[in-house]
């Protein structure tokens, strides 16, 4: 009957597509490598990320995501190389010097250098944008904070074209470091004056999406959530003979597929793989994966206030709190690997590392000595709850930690299972950033959180004085006044010898009372394609551009 | 003889006077039982609750529930899973069906008990929606003039934001937990009931009986109860129906996004949202906990639908 | 009731509901307990100076029913505020965002009314028959599927596994869009004869629209095959069987016209439906459009960007349903507008 044989003849061809699907599903995995890749856009570097940028305006950035356009595009007096930290070298300034009261620092500028515009590159510049950033005020982002701890727009002052003065308002000791950052963009004088100028507490829109700089590029286009453009400047002080990209595309993709797969085509030069998705491209042909040290540290932060959890105001009790984590899982785990144990407040690779007992961690995974101490500070189990024996009066510890981070959500749910075994009851609480820091600043009302904190600059005041010292950023409400004066003295000093003794008195006190967990320091992974030279990680100026090709060597 | 005779007498006046109704619910099983569709629907749904029921004994691991204090005050059960990094992301073995997640736990015994939690959203928001609605609609049907108008505007405004994002903001502004999600979605929800029953309602009213009843002299509540209920039962039960597989996918939206359930709690949407990073590598974690969801809704929406071409009067032969 | 009337009475309606909208979505954005101020400030690294200006400039130390007033105040004055997560207005936002959301929402559509309406005929002829039932299941399973789901087994399967679509985005790597007209990248590229885009556009807006349509799909199918049913078996079709017309004819001129009725309605209904399930979809696809920043907008607590968002969605929706309705009075005159 006809209709029957019309139903076979579908299941006819049914079958076969199927079955054609199946082979090719089958043989998708085994075609033949070529030898090498071509290269795709030779002239252009794609990087694949995630999270866009917010400005383009140097005096009011402080996220990451805007830093890397801008730091391609603007230029400030000294800057970091490859993977040194330890050396500054001269980009807009030429050499300088400082007196010797460390007080008075003097710049020679770098001759024949225009802005992309045409305009030239003058000391009426450097103190403009300088003087800006503090008249400014930083509205959206408050980043003028690190130029006003130790300057004020009467600090700079121009000497003649081609030298400058910065006065500063106290000694710091790491005032260097703070050139190389964003904050210390050099823009134009006149194009600034032209396009709104300078107002105090507003932003400037304009500079906001059309940068002008001395740099290597300028942009091309920004759509918002898509992609960053950046094409090669003609104008360039630095010339364009060697090795260089003409342009530069930074694409924004939340999809850790996308990316992955971006960089396998070779359509992405560089790109974002979380930890773990690694051993989706590892072993790949002709992607290299690197782990670098950054500065990233992880820390889970105690409140120590007595008007929350009498318990944690307790130095002993967070003393076994550091024994009862298991840090060599947490990074097997929640970083894959790809994480070194962080031994206190300084990360491995910032100066004064050593300070801290050599850098050898005081506490390990130790649930015996967790349980000792408890005992002997006299926190016995004498809560039952359906069984099981609590200390602290069934008190519940919270483990809060931002929701989204998975690393973290591994973390707390591993020390809450940990604490269980000791006997200490403790919850898991995920919530929304701004829930967190209402919490952490306003209410007081948190017990144990998971943080991160990254680089400004590369100097350890910009580690410890945040965590232990005065400043307090994460509000744990610890105090100690030897440790506070001896970070004051490392924050002043610029004498190395100072600033060793300090931060190891400091070291060997706080460790002994820790307000935090120093959990670990992450490492910095972008893998990228096998075609890129000279390409290095520089933890505190990541992206330079410039220095990076594509080619077979 | 003569005591058993009077219950037989009882019985069967019982049955005459209702013999219609009784033939038609005849008629309506026997339609049923030729609706495939609807049966294969109804078998889905009772597989799931089977293993609902008997989590404890299918799973081959449990969670543990610990009651811990939040805010000041408020005790939480939290749903615990043992950890075994050891195990982390094992495909598909004899050992574990549906292979282990980034933790290490058994993704079969997290989807069983995730049955139990998803029944739980999807009854307790549809029961709550229908019970608001049913008063609300029927009260605003029934009295008619200004209480209607009101309710009618007031369901306006929610009908009027798309249900994800509606969801999404209440959820969002209640805090992370599937309590805040079912209040969110009962929020959204009953609307639907409430517009349905005063239709109903409104419906019912033209019908001459009821006048005829009201000249008899019969109270109010007794014309609600004893006509207009039983004529809004059928469309009501299909709504219900459809809405209790609706409801749950919404719900894994939500729960997707991040809006949900806690994070360590084997609920089908986090469950997905978490495998999503490990796809290329593990992508049972994803897979399985869809399909646990594409079983519940499709055994849901075939039911309800056999149900609809049932009582459709329009649709009887 | 004339139509004019009805229209004019419906839109006049329009105004309590937006306002028991931004009631709705004010309350909820500002019942939790959090600092918004200080997040976009920068968290732990915020400025007391930058928290201060933000709060004051959110309204964040006012009574929350002043800050209420200013937000109605600011929407009558079309000023949607600012959004955080971006750092520019929200009507920017929304409108960079909406063009993409709306090209997305109409390719789906494109993709479902037709095969809805075709599968749903074809459904309805062979009634009962294996390719009735077949059609039937895989519409149900249409919209039993969780759309985050689906758009996860499609991308992982045709895009990663069998890369012949692509895995995200509206276009290939650095392309550039086309000049803007419209906003919709196909439209601007045919009116640009730029046919590069055009080519890279349709290709990447293939699976986003199949995964968003396909629910839709499923349920135009349903409503296709049902209302065909019903109106086959009335009256009139049955005379003119009697009377000897073709079955095509009585299909095409009379069945299809009536059925379509529902159809219309559920179109219109799945229209505002579809801007809520893009979220899911955009969100796995990439699709830089209004359901990716309404989901980071909530999770990312950015108030002024949820609020501006919810507002815009709820102009829309009920929007379409009135034109939904007129549709409906026009095509079919039985029925009467304003009716109860």
């Amino acid at each position: 009957m006809r209709r029957d044989n019309n139903v076979k003849k579908k299941a006819g061809f049914i079958a076969i597509f199927l079955s054609a699907m199946f082979i090719v599903l089958c043989f998708s995995g085994c075609v033949e490598q070529e030898e090498k890749a071509e290269i795709k856009n030779p002239k252009t570097l794609v990087r694949y990320t995630i999270g866009d940028a917010k400005t383009l305006d140097p005096a009011d950035c402080y996220d990451t995501a805007s830093s890397e356009p801008i730091f391609q595009i603007y230029e400030t007096l000294v800057t970091y190389r490859g993977d040194d930290t330890k050396t500054f070298y001269p980009l807009l300034a030429t050499d300088w010097s400082v007196s010797n009261d460390s007080l008075t620092w003097t710049f020679n500028l770098r001759q024949n250098v225009k802005f992309s515009n045409g305009n030239d590159f003058t000391a009426e510049d450097v103190k403009y944008s300088f003087d800006r950033v503090l008249t400014m005020g930083a509205p959206e982002s408050g980043v003028d904070w690190i130029f006003a701890q130790c300057m004020d727009t009467n600090s700079t002052t121009v000497i003649n074209d081609y030298e400058i003065q910065i006065e500063l308002t106290q000694p710091y000791g790491g005032f260097l470091a703070l050139l190389p950052y964003t904050i210390g963009s050099i823009v134009d004088k006149d194009y600034v004056e032209a396009n709104g100028g300078v107002v105090e507490g507003e932003e400037n829109e304009y500079l906001k999406l059309h940068p002008m700089g001395t740099g290597p590029y300028v942009l091309d286009h920004w759509t918002r959530a898509t992609e960053i453009v950046l094409n090669k400047n003609p104008n360039y002080w630095g010339g364009w003979e060697g090795n260089h990209v003409d342009k530069v595309v930074i694409k924004f993709a939340d999809e850790p597929a996308t990316r992955i797969l971006a960089l396998k085509n070779g359509d992405a030069d560089f790109t974002y793989v979380p930890y773990s998705n690694l051993e989706d491209v590892i072993g790949e042909e002709g992607i290299v994966v690197n782990p670098f040290d950054s500065y990233d540290v992880v820390l889970c932060a105690i409140n120590t206030k007595a008007s929350n959890n009498e318990y944690l105001t307790d130095s002993q009790v967070r003393k076994a709190l550091s024994y009862a984590f298991d840090y060599d899982s947490a990074i097997e785990n929640a970083f894959n690997g790809y994480a070194s144990r962080l031994p206190g407040a300084i990360p491995v690779g910032m100066p004064y590392y050593e300070t801290q007992n050599n850098g050898q961690p005081v506490y390990d995974y130790d649930l015996t000595m967790a349980e000792q101490i408890l005992d002997d500070a006299g926190y016995t189990k004498n809560y039952d709850l359906d069984g099981t024996l609590y200390r602290f009066n069934g008190r519940t510890i919270r483990l809060f930690y931002n929701a989204g981070n998975s690393e973290r959500e591994k973390m707390a749910v591993m020390f809450r299972g940990a604490l269980d075994e000791i006997g200490i009851l403790s919850s898991v609480i995920a919530e929304g950033w701004p829930q967190l820091l209402h919490r952490m600043y306003t209410t007081d009302d948190w017990d144990l959180m998971f943080i991160g904190w990254g680089p400004d600059y590369n100097d350890p005041d910009d580690y410890i004085d945040p965590f232990v010292g005065a400043t307090d950023t994460f509000n744990t409400g610890y105090t100690n006044d030897t440790v506070f004066e001896k970070i004051l003295e490392g924050k002043y000093s610029a004498d190395t010898n100072v600033r060793e003794a300090a931060y190891e008195t400091a070291y060997d006190i706080y460790i002994e009372e820790p307000p935090f967990l120093f959990i670990c320091q992450r490492q910095y992974i972008r893998p990228w394609r096998d075609w890129v030279q000279n390409y290095s990680y520089n933890p505190v100026r990541e992206w330079y551009f410039y220095d990076y090709y594509k080619a077979y060597e | 003889m003569d005591r058993i005779l009077p219950h037989f007498k009882a019985l069967d006046d019982f049955l005459k006077k209702h013999e219609s109704k009784i033939k038609d619910l005849k008629f309506m099983g026997h339609l049923f039982r030729k609706s495939l569709l609807s049966m294969i629907g109804l078998l889905l749904i009772l597989i799931m609750i089977f293993l609902a029921l008997f989590a404890p004994l299918i799973a081959s691991q449990h969670p543990s529930y610990v009651k811990v204090s939040t805010e000041q005050g408020t005790t939480v059960t939290e749903e615990r899973w043992d950890i075994d990094f050891d195990q982390k992301l094992l495909p598909p073995s004899g050992e574990h069906l549906f292979g282990t997640d980034d933790y290490g736990r058994d993704i079969f015994s997290m989807v069983i008990y995730g049955s139990q939690t998803s029944f739980r959203i999807s009854i307790i928001v549809v029961a709550v929606s229908t019970l608001i609605g049913i008063i609300l609609g029927g009260i605003a049907g029934y009295f008619g003039g200004i209480i209607d108008e009101i309710l009618m505007r007031i369901t306006d405004i929610f009908l009027a934001i798309p249900y994800l994002i509606l969801a999404m903001a209440v959820a969002a502004a209640l805090g992370r937990s599937i309590d805040h999600i079912m209040e969110a979605l009962i929020i959204v929800w009953w609307p639907t009931y409430a517009r349905l029953m005063r239709g109903q309602v409104l419906a019912v009213r033209e019908q001459q009986y009821v006048e005829a009843a009201r000249s008899i002299g019969a109270s109010n509540p007794r014309i609600l109860i004893r006509h207009i209920l039983p004529n809004a039962f059928s469309p009501l039960l299909v709504e219900i129906t459809l809405d209790l597989g609706a409801v749950l996918l919404v719900a894994a939206g939500l729960s997707f996004i991040g809006l949900g359930a806690s994070p360590g709690t084997a609920e089908w949407g986090l469950m997905i949202s978490s495998g999503r990073i490990h796809m290329l590598h593990a992508w049972w974690y994803v897979t399985f906990p869809g399909l646990a969801i594409l079983f519940v809704v499709l055994g849901f929406n075939l039911l309800g639908d056999g149900l609809r071409d049932i009582t459709d009067p329009k649709l009887r032969r | 009731m004339k139509t004019w009337e009805f229209i004019v009475r419906r839109l006049l309606l329009l105004i309590p509901v937006l306002i028991g909208v931004t009631i709705i979505t004010f309350t909820v954005s500002h019942v939790i307990p959090s600092d918004p101020a200080r997040a976009f400030a920068g968290g732990p690294k915020a400025q007391p100076d930058v928290i201060e200006r933000i709060t004051k400039e959110l309204h964040l130390d006012e009574p929350i029913w002043m800050q209420y007033f200013y937000y109605l105040n600011d929407i009558i004055h079309f000023n949607l505020g600012k959004s955080y997560l971006e750092s520019r207005p929200v009507s920017d936002s929304l409108s960079q965002y909406f063009p993409a959301t709306f090209e997305l929402t109409i390719f789906a559509m494109f993709f479902a009314i037709p095969l809805g309406i075709v599968g749903g005929i074809i459904s309805a002829i062979r009634r009962n028959k294996l390719s009735d039932h077949i059609t039937r299941i895989i519409a149900i399973a249409g919209y039993s599927l969780p759309i985050f789901w689906l758009a996860l087994m499609l991308q992982y399967s045709f895009a990663y596994q069998i890369p012949i679509l692509p895995l995200e985005g509206r276009l290939g790597i650095g392309m550039d869009a086309p000049s803007s007209i419209t906003g919709l990248y196909v439209i601007d590229s045919i009116l640009t004869g730029n046919l590069e885009t055009l080519g890279s556009s349709l290709y990447h807006i293939i699976l986003p629209a199949f995964t968003l349509g396909f629910a839709t799909l499923a349920l135009i199918l349903r409503m296709t095959r049902s209302s065909m049913l019903e109106v086959m078996g009335m009256d009139y079709i049955r005379t003119g069987r009697a009377k000897g017309l073709s079955e095509r004819s009585i299909i095409f001129k009379h069945a299809l016209r009536n059925a379509l009725i529902p159809t219309i309605t559920v179109t219109g209904l799945a229209f505002g439906g579809l801007l809520g399930g893009a979220v899911l979809t955009e969100t796995i696809f990439n699709w830089p459009g209004m359901g990716r920043f309404a989901a980071a907008a909530v999770l990312g607590f950015d108030f002024n960007a949820v609020m501006g968002f919810t507002i815009l969605i709820a102009i829309i929706y009920v929007s379409a349903n009135l034109i939904v309705d007129i549709l409906y009075a026009v095509v079919d005159p039985r029925v009467k507008l304003g009716g109860g």
